[in-house]
């Protein structure tokens, strides 16, 4: 009975102790929370410029993560509009024959009959080519009913099956028919409005060049800006065979210069499919170490030619957002740091009144991650309202939209707690576990020994990224202006270049003797491609080869007169002559191929294309035949018959004003070619259309970008770090003030601690940079310069000491009185 | 009540140790109001401290209502701090960022007691110390004199057992000082424990019995009348 009662009353006194205990906790709560804000937004009004340069740390670091979050998902999620994404391919050649291995993003068209048709994964395929040969920067011109023309980039011969495969939305006509017939062609909707300004172009006609006549069987919507493949117009494959002459089209093999597109079906495995067709060449003569793979469409924008050259750049930048990041995260641990000081008392006194250690750590956690995620919030402002300023400045046009991209709101509130937790942890902890004792007799700093020496490497760290984003940056600024402006090895400033393609053949004779009237013309020629425009491979061997060796060219097809008007320079023997008539079966071969040959004799050996023998009879001084980021090919010329037929480039080299020249020769050619459509450009739209220049172009102006908020960042931390220091110091400063030391001294000795930690920073920075530098892409990369190093370093340096300069001067300047006033 | 047994407090340094309390014994009952007196580095504040639970004894033993208090786990700690013992301090302490009304009011925060409750403890104390008008004013705006009261009631509200004063008059000119004396002599009427820590003579006769600590020794003990008629 009475162990009954007592168990009784027990019981009864623990669930009521509980009770008690829950209520306690819940009112704790409530006005804990009530007061954690108030408490906040005091702390705000009474440390301004705290708050203000630690939110300003904060904007701008998580403005320019989200900015390149933004487009760096921009690149990586190319393509993913297509409902089919997950399935489609690119059906590539790998060429092993060539060194390094070229995996060449065309493929021939047999693959598209003979190959691809029988594999049973394969649901659908698709035979693509752009208009005009391949080129990139080669276009096609148009002819309207009114008689006008103009020229239009990026069309393609195209089947049918392109609407199956790809998610295409068509404002007119059938889906199914669009393109199944010869002679119809579907157009974009931009280029269907630029022509039919009036709309319904389903049925009405366009003239391809001056000659052919298509209907307008589709108008489509254009493709989305993050799309691999932006056709502006598709021609309807049927068309293809009339149109280039090319009947058999479908049977030839060695042909690389269409684009082959498979759909594979749901659940079917690439790799199987890659090793059936994996012996495609087996019997092509010439091309038996070549072989087609597919190559996925997530991968056909980031890393076209299986090279990782874009992916190394994206990896680069997103290095330097997190490291953007990262010094704010560590801007943040110093200046909170560096404030909690002035909160000590608080802390002190709240530990006294009953608070323990973990409720103080808690809260200032808390109110670190509200910063973060305020500035978070403040920064998607920013970033949205600075997007168009980004994209001017990376010349590109990505649309860009925040607040309906899920997936990276979720993901940049993430980074953000993340960057809370990984900054408000660290203070949190020292703040919380300051001696109230100590704290309140004025003595915090005593006990912060420890904290003071993290301080250091964290400051450390700050340096050593701020010094790595600068000399990467310098890097990347010579370097492209290295890319920019390096000896092509021919005339490219005084050039003119067309594309022509006349009905009738014409002698060049005939042209050239009208232009050179000119004292303007200095030069003309006529060739199959120039640099930077238009490539023609092939497979030659050569006088001295092994058996088996055969060597992947580019061919030229050349004039007479294509080496003086490129101001090409012969190493060994001569330019093509008229003098000798067998020159049409004679060749000239540049400088890398005569290496790859290894002869010691050139002129007179022969060459070998398709079993024929060409004798070689001069040598040409390397030259840059496509972009500077690449290593020069092996690459072999031709003569011509001297005779302008079917497509062509005509280079023309002036003296003097360009405009002029230009003026002159588009009069003399349309008075030699009345029906045939052609524009004169200038080659640096030839040397700009290089996917490289774009590349390390944008690449050089996110990098200056990324200095710059890597400077303005450092600022805001050494400004932060400083403060901190001479807070710790204004007592010092004031005592040796009083007995007599000079503000030099002091001065000198803060100094000391922040070249320590800058020659800390160097031991890191430079070989990061250094690292960096050499996982570069691109074939020629100018050497470093010790100036890269010696202006990052002088410039981190210089913001150091203006800072200390600045913080010291106002200490010392004061009254010593003043400083010594506090406990 | 309060009960210390031979209390050392020193600092080890490479080849010399330096006590700051050596051996001190003193027990303290309910109701009693003691000064401390002694001059500066005698060891007053840390006497103060090691009572109060912010600093531990090097050795010796501490017990509160016959139970040791040393070693105690931070959370005991904590709860001490918030049910049992209150903080005056020489400058005052306040939290700045706080008005009057929310400085008293955050120990009752951490003891969890209700809103409503709260609000009614608070306006109690301020009436009686006459501060009603000056509730949502921060301590800068305060005299001295002003803001120690506040120290008194935040460090009162909890209704504590023991007051822990350090030299609260210290910064006060001598009027105002007196009148915080009255104060905490009225809260000794009424059954407080106060122990203070003084310089001042005259200000230390308000305790019941003063301690004279000289180099963290207990030289004197004594009923304050005594010390006087000397």
């Amino acid at each position: 009975m009475i162990v009954r009662v007592l168990i009784l009353w027990y019981g009864s006194g623990i669930s009521r102790w509980t009770i008690i205990q829950k209520q306690t906790e819940n009112n704790r709560l409530k006005a804990m929370i009530k007061h954690f804000f108030i408490n906040i937004f005091r702390n705000i009004r009474h440390n301004k410029v705290f708050t203000i340069i630690n939110l300003a740390n904060l904007v701008i670091g998580f403005a320019v993560f989200i900015l390149f979050s933004v487009l760096i998902s921009h690149e990586l999620n190319f393509d993913k509009f297509n409902t089919n994404y997950d399935n489609i391919y690119r059906v590539q050649t790998r060429q092993e024959d060539s060194y390094p291995t070229n995996f060449c993003t065309y493929s021939p068209a047999a693959f598209r009959f003979h190959l691809m048709a029988d594999v049973p994964e394969v649901e659908k395929v698709l035979l693509m080519r752009e208009v005009s040969g391949g080129a990139k920067g080669s276009g096609q011109f148009f002819t309207l009913p009114d008689g006008s023309q103009f020229y239009q980039l990026n069309g393609y011969w195209s089947e049918n099956s392109i609407f199956d495969i790809f998610t295409i939305n068509l404002k007119e006509g059938n889906k199914s028919t669009a393109l199944t017939e010869p002679g119809t062609i579907a157009l974009s909707e931009t280029l269907s409005k630029k022509i039919f300004p009036e709309g319904n172009a389903l049925g009405k006609q366009v003239i391809v060049g001056k000659r052919f006549p298509v209907t307008v069987s589709a108008v489509y919507t254009d493709f989305p800006q993050n799309s691999n493949l932006k056709p502006t117009y598709l021609v309807s494959m049927p068309t293809y065979p009339g149109l280039s002459g090319e009947l058999a089209y479908g049977e030839n093999w060695t042909n690389i210069s269409f684009d082959n597109y498979v759909l594979l079906k749901k659940g079917a495995d690439p790799k199987l499919v890659d090793a059936k067709i994996k012996n495609a060449f087996k019997d092509v003569k010439n091309f038996e170490k070549s072989s087609p793979y597919l190559h996925p469409l997530s991968k056909l924008h980031i890393s076209p030619n299986s090279q990782p050259d874009v992916i190394i750049g994206l990896a680069i930048l997103s290095l330097a957002a997190f490291l953007v990041l990262i010094l704010a995260c560590v801007n943040y641990v110093n200046l909170s740091l560096a404030n909690s000081t002035q909160r000590a008392t608080e802390i002190g006194i709240k530990k006294v009144i009953g608070s323990s250690k973990k409720l103080l750590a808690t809260q200032f956690l808390a109110e670190t991650i509200l910063h973060t995620l305020f500035a978070t919030v403040l920064a998607l402002f920013v970033a949205q309202a600075s997007f168009p300023l980004l994209n001017r400045i990376l010349n590109k046009n990505i649309d860009f939209s925040l607040w309906n991209n899920a997936q990276l709101l979720i993901f940049i509130s993430l980074v953000s707690l993340l960057v809370g937790i990984l900054s408000g942890l660290y203070p949190s902890l020292v703040i919380s576990s300051y001696n109230p004792v100590k704290v309140l007799k004025g003595k915090v700093f005593s006990n912060g020994g420890n904290s003071i020496s993290i301080k250091k490497i964290l400051v450390a760290a700050q340096f050593s990224i701020s010094l790595f984003m600068l000399i990467v940056s310098f890097i990347l600024y010579n370097h492209v202006n290295f890319i920019l402006n390096k000896d092509l090895g021919f005339e490219n400033k005084k050039i003119l270049y067309t594309e022509i393609n006349p009905r009738d053949k014409m002698p060049f004779e005939t042209v050239k003797t009208r232009m050179l009237q000119h004292p303007e013309i200095a030069d003309i020629s006529f060739s199959s491609t120039i640099p930077f425009i238009g490539n023609i491979g092939g497979y030659v061997t050569w006088e001295g080869a092994a058996p088996d060796e055969k060597e992947m060219i580019s061919r030229n097809y050349v004039n007479y007169d294509f080496i003086p008007t490129y101001n090409l320079k012969m190493a060994y023997g001569r330019n093509f002559s008229k003098e000798y008539p067998a020159d049409n079966k004679a060749c000239i071969i540049n400088e890398t191929a005569l290496k790859v040959f290894g002869w010691s004799d050139p002129v007179g050996k022969l060459i070998y294309l398709e079993g024929r023998p060409f004798p070689v009879v001069g040598v040409v001084k390397d030259f840059h035949p496509y972009s500077v980021h690449n290593p020069i090919p092996t690459y072999i010329m031709f003569l011509n018959n001297n005779v302008i037929s079917g497509s062509t480039l005509l280079t023309v080299r002036f003296t003097g004003d360009e405009q002029k020249a230009r003026a002159l020769v588009t009069r003399e050619l349309d008075t030699i070619f009345p029906n045939d459509p052609f524009e004169f450009k200038d080659f640096s739209i030839a040397f700009y259309l290089d996917a490289a220049i774009e590349f390390w172009q944008s690449m050089k102006s996110m990098f200056i970008f990324f200095a710059v908020v890597t400077l303005l960042i450092s600022t805001i931390g050494l400004f932060g770090l400083i403060l901190f220091t001479v807070k710790r110091r204004t007592k010092e400063i004031g005592v040796r003030k009083v007995l007599g030391s000079s503000v030099g001294s002091v001065y000198w000795q803060l100094s000391t601690e922040v070249i320590g930690m800058l020659g800390f920073a160097i031991l890191v920075g430079c070989p990061a940079a250094i690292y960096i530098y050499k996982t570069m892409p691109g074939a020629y990369k100018e050497p470093l310069t010790i100036s890269e190093f010696l202006i990052a370093i002088a410039l981190v340096a210089v913001i150091a000491f203006i800072t200390i300069s600045y913080h010291v001067l106002k200490v010392a300047v004061s009254n010593p009185v003043k400083a010594l006033r506090y406990e | 009540m309060i009960h210390l047994n031979n209390i050392d407090k020193y600092y080890d340094s490479k080849f010399q140790r330096t006590f700051v309390l050596k051996a001190v014994n003193l027990e303290v009952k309910e109701g009693e109001f003691v000064s401390i007196m002694g001059p500066s580095g005698s060891g007053k504040s840390t006497l103060l401290n090691i009572i109060g639970l912010l600093d531990a004894p090097s050795a010796g033993e501490y017990s509160l209502y016959d139970k040791s208090v040393l070693d105690l786990k931070e959370k005991a700690k904590v709860d001490y701090h918030r049910n049992f013992m209150g903080f005056i301090f020489q400058a005052y302490h306040l939290i700045e960022e706080m008005t009057v009304y929310e400085n008293i009011e955050t120990p009752l925060i951490y003891k969890g007691v209700k809103s409503r409750d709260r609000q009614a403890m608070v306006a109690d104390l301020l009436d009686r110390f006459n501060m009603v008008a000056k509730k949502d004013l921060f301590p800068q705006q305060l005299s001295g004199g002003q803001q120690q009261l506040v120290g008194i009631a935040r460090a009162i509200i909890g209704k504590p057992k023991l007051l822990l004063a350090d030299e609260p008059t210290g910064n006060l000119q001598s009027v105002q000082g007196e009148m915080i004396m009255e104060t905490l002599q009225q809260l000794n009427n009424e059954g407080m424990t106060i122990i203070q820590v003084t310089h001042n003579e005259k200000f230390a006769e308000y305790g019941k019995r003063i301690i004279r600590l000289e180099d963290g020794i207990i030289r004197k003990d004594v009923a304050s009348k005594i010390v006087f008629s000397i």
